[in-house]
């Protein structure tokens, strides 16, 4: 590999683009691969192939060949309605997991600069903080607050969405609650049960960190279990 | 497929090569049966024995690092490496968990 692949390759992290590195394994020869741009030589011949791995999340050397292709897409996105504790948990776990963590929360008390240093802060309401994120079947609702005014209209926007794993907390009886209203704005059983409520694998714990940790596991499961 | 670790590594090929050290990266590019880690795992070794990630759960590592040592010396590009189950000789370098790995390793070039 050149160091300049190398080089290219931090670029385009930096600059959050989805890309591939193609190596020919007889040589060591390296290229980045762009959808929808033709590579150089021997590589031009496997651009199908290429594409193939690329779009399905895989690394791997092409059938028949000497060409090993690595894919870079972007982290998942996860949205998190609420800056409470529970929150500052699930910073310090996604930091090591690849998950890009947005915190949403019109209270501007609780989302901080000093509680959330190194994340992304968007003091609005749902509705309005949506406008400025980027979404799509990569991204991830956790709604925090178990505050109707707040968490609902994440929900709904989430489930239309079609976002790969939302999740509310709330008990039991909060969840039933927060179905039937989810019923009353139009959306069918079938959409509502795609929501983790209660929020996580049930691992036991109650305090906020073992509470993060059963969340950003039900994440991680979701993750594979989906293929993203 | 998780990039996490590769952009560390990345960074880390990129300084060394920046402070004139050789360097060679060992790719996992195929795995039969239980292997530790998956494909596209990733470490990073330079000339003076120094490395950064993991190609498996640290069942070859140590003969991953000899490997790559080498091929700076015989001034060689690349070479594929294949690990199978270790079996009668438990000192010996393999996998116990059952599975076989390719490991490529080749020489950061300029």
């Amino acid at each position: 590999m050149k160091i300049k692949t190398i080089q290219e390759t931090l670029k385009n992290k930096s600059l959050k683009k989805e890309f591939a590195v193609v190596t020919n394994l007889s040589n060591g020869d390296s290229e980045i691969f762009v959808p929808g741009i033709n590579l150089k030589g021997v590589f031009s011949e496997y651009i199908s192939k290429i594409e193939e791995i690329f779009n399905s999340n895989r690394n791997g050397i092409i059938e028949n060949s000497e060409i090993f292709v690595q894919t870079f897409k972007n982290p998942i996105k996860v949205i998190i309605v609420g800056a409470v504790h529970i929150s500052t948990f699930l910073i310090e776990f996604a930091k090591n997991l690849n998950f890009e963590i947005i915190i949403v929360d019109p209270r501007s008390f609780f989302a901080t600069r000093e509680r959330f240093p190194h994340t992304k802060i968007i003091n609005k309401w749902p509705n309005e903080a949506f406008d400025e994120i980027e979404t799509n079947t990569r991204t991830a609702l956790v709604t925090l607050t178990h505050d109707p005014k707040i968490d609902d209209p994440a929900l709904k926007y989430a489930l239309k969405k079609k976002f790969f794993y939302i999740g509310a907390l709330g008990s039991k009886k909060t969840h039933e609650k927060r179905c039937l209203r989810l019923i009353e704005a139009g959306f069918t059983k079938k959409e509502i049960e795609t929501i983790n409520g209660p929020i996580g694998i049930k691992l036991g714990g109650k305090s906020p960190s073992e509470i993060a940790l059963s969340i950003i596991s039900q994440l991680v499961f979701e993750k594979y279990k989906n293929k993203i | 497929m998780n990039n996490f670790a590769e952009k560390q590594i990345f960074e880390k090929a990129d300084n060394w090569a920046k402070n004139n050290k050789k360097i060679v990266l060992a790719t996992v590019i195929q795995t039969w049966g239980s292997s530790p880690l998956g494909i596209g795992s990733r470490m990073i070794i330079n000339e003076d024995g120094n490395f950064l990630g993991s190609v498996s759960g640290g069942c070859v590592e140590s003969k991953v690092i000899e490997e790559c040592i080498s091929l700076i010396k015989n001034k060689k590009n690349c070479k594929k490496i294949e690990f199978k189950v270790s079996n009668e000789n438990a000192w010996d370098v393999g996998l116990a968990c059952g599975g076989d790995i390719l490991i490529y390793i080749e020489e950061i070039t300029k």
